[in-house]
């Protein structure tokens, strides 16, 4: 008998102490910190990023803050969210970055720190990514490509308006877009701006574009303000109908430059699920659900023009409510 | 099957029995603590809905009020009536802009927020659905879209689109109302953990939902189709609960959507971790109580149990030490040790009687005198008078008279070697006249022996053995040779014939056979009585081969004549 019980007594003593060490997890009774730190805080793919956001944190119970340098140019601005963001005891981050490399200490420092690193629309140099939910940039870029190659007949002098020349973003939309002109064969891509990212340097360098390049009938511009900008120049040039522009993202303006036919196509990225699927992730990976977050989630994007932007799915990836 | 041991069954039968109450009461508990979490889940969801569907239906109330007014006003002198529409409009800035269409859909006049006017090329116009109005006959309330009209200005509005009364050609008008803030209270519901709230119309087409892009985009799908079917209610759908409530006066319906399997998952687990340590820790004291029955119970009862085996065993040499253990075990061995005192002080007295007995009987078999023995030998005396052999006869007679006194010896058991052997003498002197000299006989006796003591009638029943067995059958003259010699501290007297032998089987049924009433005291009796005076080393050993003689030795102690008193206790 007294053999039976020694020989049981350590697994009964295992037992108890891991039954006991099961007992004391704190349940997450709190709510959780989440910050959301974007590039800038004026446009409408950033608004829409909020409110997918906002949503989620609704959905999710969490409590967000969302926070952007003054321009989409302030690298170190963004750093220093990211470490107020540690201080003020965030749990998460959900980060786009405005530069690949240079963000990429203050995100390890926060990684290290014990916060989840969540990256959205731009990626950053750190391995601590627990996610990044971003859209296909290379591929935008070849559908922004594909709308000229679709909406203008004969041969193709693209002019290409480009951003952020240390963001990924720019760089892979512009190499999509010529490697969709280089493959159709009727296309050349005449003349290339790297621009400052707001409205009055984009217009600046696209009316000296044109005026440089006449012979320019596709104008690709690859983010918002330079959109704006080449749209604004394109009106300013009054050649709305013999010239083919696709910009990207949407905002007032360039839904009134596509309805007066200044613009002709734009790739609307769903910046809405990225916010709102970054919220999410946070949460999942904060509430030990870890294992139902893609660590990769590609984000959807579209091409609205003239004829479907009224569409009502369209009407959502347009207009915010405000 | 063995049955268990006591501290093993004890310590099964606890754990076995917590284990039982406790899932019992865990799973008690998890089911009604499930219940109340989803029945207070369905509270707030449903007070949640509840909430909404207020807002929306002030919202309603808005539009149809608005509507009312609209329609009284548009009947009026132009002047008089773009007047009261552009105070009205100030008034209320959440009207975004009044339209009047005619028959065919063309838009007649517009009136908007800032004095805006429609766009000279609209793309298209959402404000006013031409096929709808018609079909619904009297107009209807528009799911939420953009104003379309306008350059620059894009809000979300709902249009109610109502049919113009007595105005002519003027025959539809729209009234589009701001959406923005409505939707904002509907994205700004949450529900409990982890839940929203969403708008849909009778047939389950979507009208708001905060997550409506993810919805395009098919990164999200809601069950409103299906939802559209029921009533009104709060419905739990394994882990979602979906609460549903019509708008009144409206054609929408809010849903509003939670899901319980987070919380409830997670309190099942931490029961079920409760439940795991709390039945590790009975599991343990089932273990510690086994022990402690094992060292008070089980361990004295088991020592109880090889004592009472090693007793079975051997009963004479048992020697019993007391067994500690609870009090029942202490009785109990108090108990043992007084049986087994008992049983042991019984075996003795038994023991002690029987021998008596026995020697009661073997004496009692040598006051006899074999009957036919002594027929024949009076038989034989009386023939010698009649032949006037009378120194024959008297010889006879004082055989037979030594032969008498010895057998007798005044009670005694033991006498001494000589007597003895004076007794065998005078047998054989008997017999040697009965059977007419037909066998001789001698004696080797070492001196040392004579006065040893050793039982009486010892030598003549072998001899009578040898005599009736071995050398009556035979023709020639027998002779017996008996020899009396010491051996270390033992005393040998040794019978030896040269007859015709015994088979085996003879031999064994000699020592093992009761004699007839015709052979007198019998070899067997001579073996027992020796072995219950001196012990089951001494006795009788045969040696016989047919047609060669058989040799009997009987060993016997030394006993010197004083010693008599220590074998001979019964007189």
């Amino acid at each position: 008998m007294t053999k039976f019980i020694k020989r049981l007594l350590p697994a009964a003593l295992a037992l108890a102490l891991a039954g006991c060490a099961a007992l004391p997890q704190d349940a997450p009774t709190s709510r959780y910190k989440v910050a959301l730190i974007a590039k800038s805080t004026g446009q409408e793919f950033w608004n829409a990023v909020f409110t997918g956001a906002q949503a989620a944190a609704t959905e999710y119970n969490i409590e967000l803050t969302v926070t952007a340098p003054d321009n989409e140019e302030d690298f170190e601005g963004q750093n220093a969210l990211i470490e107020e963001a540690v201080a003020d005891g965030a749990k998460a981050i959900i980060f786009s970055a405005i530069d690949y490399e240079a963000n990429a200490a203050a995100i390890d420092a926060a990684a290290q720190a014990g916060v989840v690193i969540i990256n959205i629309d731009s990626q950053v140099n750190s391995g601590h990514v627990a996610a990044y939910i971003g859209i296909d940039n290379y591929g935008a870029g070849r559908m922004a490509a594909q709308s000229a190659l679709d909406g203008v007949p004969g041969q193709l002098n693209v002019g290409l308006i480009n951003y952020e020349v240390n963001g990924a973003n720019g760089r892979d939309r512009a190499a999509g877009a010529k490697d969709a002109f280089e493959q159709s064969g009727r296309a050349k891509v005449v003349a290339t701006a790297q621009t400052h990212p707001n409205a009055d340097d984009a217009r600046r360098d696209a009316l000296e574009m044109l005026r440089d390049h006449p012979e320019i009938n596709v104008l690709i511009a690859l983010n918002e303000p330079s959109g704006v900008g080449a749209a604004r120049a394109v009106h300013q040039m009054q050649r709305s109908d013999d010239l083919w522009l696709a910009a990207f993202d949407s905002n007032l303006e360039t839904v009134d430059a596509l309805q007066n036919g200044a613009v002709d196509a734009l790739v609307v990225q769903n910046s809405y699920s990225m916010g709102y699927f970054g919220v999410q992730s946070a949460y999942r990976l904060l509430a030990g659900q870890g294992s139902s977050v893609d660590t990769d989630n590609v984000a959807s994007a579209a091409v609205i023009t003239r004829d479907n932007m009224f569409a009502m799915d369209n009407q959502r990836e347009l207009f915010l409510f405000e | 099957m063995r049955p268990p041991r006591t501290a093993q069954l004890v310590a099964a039968l606890i754990s076995a029995l917590s284990l039982l109450v406790l899932t019992l009461c865990t799973v008690l508990f998890l089911r009604s603590y499930r219940s109340s979490i989803i029945e207070s889940a369905r509270t707030g969801s449903a007070q949640a809905v509840s909430q909404v569907v207020g807002t929306v239906g002030a919202y309603v109330d808005t539009l149809e009020g608005a509507v009312g007014i609209v329609k009284e006003h548009l009947g009026d002198e132009e002047s008089a009536r773009d007047a009261f529409l552009a105070a009205f409009l100030t008034a209320r800035p959440e009207i975004a802009a009044i339209t009047v269409y005619d028959e065919d859909g063309a838009l007649l006049n517009c009136w908007a927020q800032d004095g805006r006017t429609p766009s000279e090329d609209i793309v298209r116009n959402l404000s006013f659905d031409l096929t709808t109005a018609k079909r619904l006959g009297q107009g209807y309330i528009s799911t939420p879209h953009v104003e379309s009209i306008f350059t620059g200005y894009y809000p979300w509005v709902v249009s109610v689109v109502r049919r113009i009364p007595d105005g002519g050609h003027r025959c539809w008008v729209s009234i589009d109302i701001s959406f923005k803030e409505l939707a904002g209270t509907i994205s700004g519901v949450g529900i409990g953990r982890h839940g929203y709230c969403y708008l849909m119309d009778e047939r389950g087409n979507m009208v708001y939902h905060p997550q409506q892009q993810l919805l395009y985009a098919g990164l999200k799908k809601e069950e409103a189709g299906h939802l559209a079917c029921i009533g009104d209610g709060t419905y739990v759908e394994d882990t979602v609960i979906y609460s549903v409530k019509r708008v009144p006066g409206s054609p929408w319906r809010v849903v509003g959507v939670s899901y319980v399997d987070e919380t409830v998952n997670e309190s099942f687990w931490q029961m079920f971790r409760i439940a795991v340590a709390t039945a590790a820790l009975i599991f343990l004291m089932a273990l510690a109580a086994g022990l402690v029955l094992s060292r008070f119970l089980s361990r004295p009862l088991q020592e109880l149990e090889s004592a009472m085996e090693q007793f079975e065993q051997d009963a004479d040499r048992f020697a019993f030490r007391l067994v500690r253990g609870t009090r029942e075990v202490q009785n109990l061995s108090d108990s043992f040790a007084h049986m087994v005192r008992r049983i042991q002080k019984l075996m003795t007295t038994v023991r002690e009687e029987e021998i008596v007995l026995r020697k009661t009987e073997l004496k009692a078999l040598q006051a006899q005198i074999n009957p036919h023995f002594l027929y024949n030998t009076l038989d034989s005396i009386a023939w010698m008078c009649e032949r006037g052999k009378n120194a024959d006869a008297v010889e006879m007679v004082h055989a037979l008279a030594q032969l008498f006194r010895i057998s007798i010896s005044r009670g005694h058991e033991l006498i001494p070697i000589e007597k003895e052997l004076q007794h065998a003498e005078a047998y054989l002197r008997i017999q040697k006249f009965r059977y007419k000299n037909q066998f001789t006989y001698h004696f080797t006796v070492d001196e040392s022996c004579l006065h040893c003591l050793c039982n009486k009638i010892t030598l003549q029943p072998i001899i009578e053995n040898s005599i009736v067995h071995g050398l009556d059958l035979m023709v020639d003259a027998g002779h017996i040779e008996i020899t009396v010699q010491p051996d270390s501290e033992d005393i040998l007297l040794i019978v030896e014939d040269d007859g015709i032998g015994m088979e085996p089987e003879q031999v064994s049924a000699l020592l093992q056979n009761e004699p007839s009433d015709r052979t007198g005291i019998g070899v067997k009796n001579v073996n027992d009585r020796l072995r219950i005076y001196f012990g089951a080393e001494y006795g009788l050993s045969i040696r016989s081969a047919p047609y060669e003689g058989t040799t009997v030795t009987i060993r016997t102690p030394r006993v010197p004549e004083d010693r008599e008193a220590d074998y001979d206790k019964i007189h």
